[in-house]
């Protein structure tokens, strides 16, 4: 809570405020001395040295763009903080790059992926894939061999395979082909080659060093089958079963019937039967994840009764939340009450619970058939599996109790800053207790409290975590549909993205998302525009 | 103020340089061993592991570095996140060989992340069929992504200070539903499912009432497109489902860890669980058998899960492709490594040599149970079906008001088909 929201009770302590040095002012002259000079070269040489090496990794990685701008960022901040003219931009620049790391960054992320494919799958760059599709069309033809094997050096030096059969037939393998050579002049000890006579094996080091040529070296066999090496010892013959036609973007396939399969728009090659080659790549598709939403039935039937169930989980959880904490305190606001820092330290203990462990504990506690609360209550309540209603009622219980600590102590403050003199007049006047705090605290308060609640209210609307850590989302709804009773709109998103086709659609989940955000967004907007009028009260 | 500009300059210039001068001799080391591999320490393979098995994987890979003149850098990562991470992260921190689950090879290869493996007939001879089809994915044509390390599976465990190992279904559902009513519990079997349900735990149960999830086709692979989650014969043994529900022989409340207070504190005499939990049963002192969950209308079989190593796309741009090969396809699939990759996670070894060499009554009584058992699909669209079965148990088996079997496996199958045909 921060003290500016708060104006000083006591009027003589708020004109001592005034007349002492704020606080930016204060920090401004800190900076300024000789130690404040120093402080800031040092924190400005450690950026700069941070953004030298982040050059260094991006320069070695070959990210031009980024390392451009970089540089330009890095160079700016330093001009704003040597030079004397930029005090405003001083005090900006930081939480600007906050903003851009934390909250610009991540949403222009999401957008791109929602205009694409990206989905289990479809993870590659269309070059990635086509490799990929290459390596794993590989497959022994009939009566493929095994072989062991070890490289080596001919006499003049290029690379060769020597090359042992199951049935202990010797060969060298040069990418001409196999050549059938004498068994006595392979040394073989334990199942590995020690020595070819003629030849010179590539032993150690040497041999790791050789793995891109060690991997593209090929024996051609029969057709288009061809001895692989498989590992440092072994040697594999396989043929491609596709083959990458480069000029027209095709694959075909080598064996039985010559399957065409085409770049289909939608990042995967597939035949005019819809066939696909896996893996594919990532690839734009426009809307089609924002139609996905409105076509696709598993989204649209229960959107309704899912986006209803999400605005009142925020609503009542903000709602019963501020109401439980304003009560409170209001409650135990008497000044000379006993043990009051007690009191309201033990009611700040939820809010000082991890939510993740106060979740699952409370998931333990409510259990239908083995719960503490059924077997101390000696009732049968169908808290989360049962009923609709009552995992409903009780997820709204868990998250007020896990969110009243808050409004409690936004609340506490807020009551101080409201001036003992007009609800003292308002008593004069003969409102009665009631009427006080409906027509002169509560509405002041609100002026405080309001953006808060609204906050509140978009955090809510968003949160995953009761959801799934209490009910996960269950039981099922009447409607038997993919959405539990209990889903909210990003949990529902969760199960959608994750749990259909073949999961990890991020694409369609980055799309639902920024559907999410609008409707936060406009909600919010409205409210806040709403809350203006508050501040008239004043 | 302009001197002190300077000098502020000044100081910052010289740290920026020295930074600078820092990072780019590093950097230049890192280009250079790239140039020229042949200097002290050049190759390293980063292996991914679990908590679990790190010191053991630690020791092999020692053992085959330290023969092969190769730094194995082991990062130990959460089990469950290996896959995930594998997508997004970064081809310089990228890792060359992970340890994975067999019903992630479909993902993975389907993703184009790992490498089809080729091992020798000779290698392949020693594990059984099953364990390699688990790690082999592919529509047209299945090829090996992994090779197995160890196997899994749940299987009954009984105890036998309170009852005896089941002859029949029958005499197991009597025994627990005498049992659950002399102890006051809720349950007669304890089997977890919770408020997501467990298709995993319930699967000997849907097994035994005939239930299938993929048809296996020609070739060995599976269809997605041929569901049995509500095939004709379960749906007509499914109104058992009903009477156990209202018998209270299963619930869907029981989690895991309801599952294992029910057992420990011997208010039930039946656990369907793994070989993960033999250790909290034997230091409660509690005798007990392992056996299968005796055939209900067919039999009752459990997932079998394959745990193995795998080679990564990444490698071949480590320039390390050859090495990872030899350590995963030829190495680990030896009966020594075996041994100590599978026993360091109280599994049963994938290699039938290897197996021989174990003596642990608790691991050998698992596999028995495993017999007929089916390997848990590993194509991709089963991310379609976990929720949606589990689920279905959770909605028939709640206690009052749950919703009939024929109905709730019914809309399942329905939105299964559904989800896969629109991913």
């Amino acid at each position: 809570m921060s003290s500016a929201a708060v104006p000083a009770k006591d009027p003589q302590r708020a004109s001592a405020a005034t007349s002492a040095l704020s606080a930016p002012t204060r920090i401004v002259a800190a900076f300024s001395g000789t130690r404040g000079l120093l402080v800031k070269i040092l924190l400005l040489g450690a950026a700069n040295a941070l953004a030298a090496w982040a050059a260094a990794v991006l320069a070695d990685r070959g990210r031009w763009p980024a390392l451009v701008g970089l540089v330009l960022a890095t160079l700016a901040i330093d001009a704003i903080y040597l030079g004397s003219r930029t005090v405003p931009a001083k005090f900006l620049v930081p939480g600007t790059i906050f903003l851009v790391a934390f909250q610009v960054a991540p949403i222009l992320y999401t957008v791109n992926v929602a205009f694409t494919n990206y989905s289990t799958g479809h993870i590659l760059s269309k070059a990635e894939a086509i490799q990929g599709i290459e390596s794993h069309s590989l497959q022994p033809p009939d009566n493929g061999q095994t072989y062991s094997m070890a490289p080596a050096r001919d006499a003049s030096g290029s690379l060769v395979l020597v090359l042992v059969a199951d049935n202990g037939d010797t060969f060298v393998g040069t990418k001409k082909g196999l050549k059938p050579v004498p068994r006595d002049t392979v040394g073989v000890a334990g199942g590995a080659i020690t020595s070819a006579k003629g030849y010179k094996l590539i032993k150690g080091p040497a041999l790791f060093s050789l793995d891109k040529e060690l991997n593209a070296f090929t024996v051609p066999t029969k057709g288009s089958a061809a001895i692989r090496p498989e590992g440092l010892d072994t040697a594999v013959d396989l043929e491609p079963s596709l083959r990458y036609d480069a000029r027209r973007d095709v694959f075909v396939r080598t064996v039985g019937a010559h399957t065409v399969y085409r770049d289909d728009g939608r990042g995967r090659f597939a035949s005019p039967t819809g066939d696909e080659l896996e893996p594919g790549w990532v690839t734009g598709v426009g809307t089609k994840n924002f139609s996905a939403i409105v076509n696709n039935p598993l989204v649209r039937d229960p959107f309704l009764r899912v986006f209803a169930w999400t605005v009142a989980f925020a609503t009542l959880t903000v709602l019963l939340s501020f109401a439980v904490g304003l009560f409170l305190a209001i409650a135990l606001d008497k000044s000379g009450m006993p043990l009051q820092r007690v009191y309201r330290s033990i009611l700040v203990v939820p809010y000082a619970i991890p939510g993740g462990l106060a979740l699952l504990v409370w998931a333990g506690l409510l259990n239908d058939d083995f719960g503490v609360v059924n077997h101390i209550l000696h009732v049968h309540v169908p808290w989360l599996f049962g009923s609709a209603w009552w995992a409903r009622t009780s997820i709204i219980l868990v998250s007020t109790w896990l969110t009243f600590p808050y409004f409690f102590l936004v609340s506490m403050g807020a009551l101080q800053s409201i001036p003992s003199e007009l609800t003292e007049a308002a008593r004069v006047d003969g409102g009665g207790r009631w009427q006080v705090f409906r027509r002169v605290t509560l509405p002041l308060l609100l002026v405080v409290v309001a953006p808060l609640l609204i906050a509140s209210f978009a955090f809510n609307f968003n949160n995953f975590n009761n959801i799934y850590l209490l009910t996960a989302g269950g039981p099922a709804a009447g409607d038997q549909s993919l959405a539990g009773a209990t889903d909210i709109l990003i949990s529902y998103t969760y199960k959608l993205s994750f749990a259909t086709g073949k999961g990890g659609a991020y694409g369609l989940a980055s799309a639902v998302s920024i559907l999410i955000f609008f409707i936060v967004a406009t909600i919010s907007a409205v409210s806040f525009w709403r809350t203006k009028a508050l501040e008239n009260v004043r | 103020m302009k001197r002190r500009i300077a000098l502020g300059g000044l100081v910052v210039a010289v740290l920026v340089s020295l930074a600078a001068m820092a990072a780019l001799s590093s950097a230049q080391a890192s280009l250079k061993s790239e140039a020229s591999p042949n200097a002290a320490a050049a190759t390293t393979i980063v292996v991914w592991t679990d908590q679990n098995r790190k010191a053991d994987v630690d020791k092999v890979t020692s053992t085959w570095g330290a023969t092969r003149g190769v730094d194995v850098k082991v990062v130990v990562k959460d089990f469950g996140q290996i896959r995930d991470a594998l997508k997004t992260i970064a081809v310089a921190d990228a890792p060359d060989v992970i340890v994975g689950a067999h019903d992630w090879t479909g993902e993975l290869a389907a993703n184009g992340l790992v490498l089809p493996l080729f091992p020798r007939a000779a290698v392949k001879k020693q594990f059984p069929k099953y364990s390699l089809n688990a790690f082999s994915y592919g529509k047209n044509g299945a090829r090996l992504y992994g090779i197995p390390t160890q196997l899994e599976n749940i299987a009954l465990i009984v105890n036998t200070g309170m009852a005896h190992a089941p002859k029949n279904w029958k005499d197991l559902e009597s025994q627990a539903l005498k049992i659950k009513k002399r102890t006051g519990s809720a349950v007669g079997i304890a089997v977890q499912q919770g408020s997501g349900g467990d298709a995993y735990h319930m699967y000997p149960f849907f097994s035994g009432l005939c239930g299938y999830i993929f048809q296996t086709t020609k070739t060995g692979g599976l269809n997605p497109s041929n569901i049995g989650v509500a095939n004709k014969k379960f749906l007509a043994n499914s109104a058992l489902i009903d009477k156990w529900n209202s018998e209270g022989l299963i619930r869907s409340s029981v989690d895991s860890s309801t599952a294992q207070d029910l057992f420990l504190k011997q208010k039930t005499a039946f656990w369907v669980t793994g070989p993960w939990n033999v250790d909290p049963v034997r230091k409660a002192g509690i005798k007990f058998k392992i056996v299968q969950i005796p055939a209900i209308k067919c039999k009752s079989v459990p997932f079998l899960g394959v745990q193995g190593f795998m080679v990564t796309k990444y490698s071949t741009a480590h320039g390390v492709e050859s090495a990872a090969k030899d350590l995963v396809s030829n190495y680990m699939a030896q009966p020594a490594a075996q041994v100590s990759l599978a026993l360091a996670n109280s599994r049963f070894p994938a290699n039938t040599v290897a197996g021989k060499r174990v003596h642990d009554s608790a691991l050998s009584a698992f596999g028995k149970a495993s017999l007929g058992g089916v390997p848990m699909p590993n194509i991709p669209e089963m991310n379609s079906v976990w929720g949606d079965l589990g689920s279905a148990w959770v909605k028939s088996t709640k206690g009052p008001g749950a919703t009939k079997a024929r109905v709730a496996f019914s809309t399942a199958a329905k939105n299964i088909r559904i989800k896969i045909a629109g991913g």
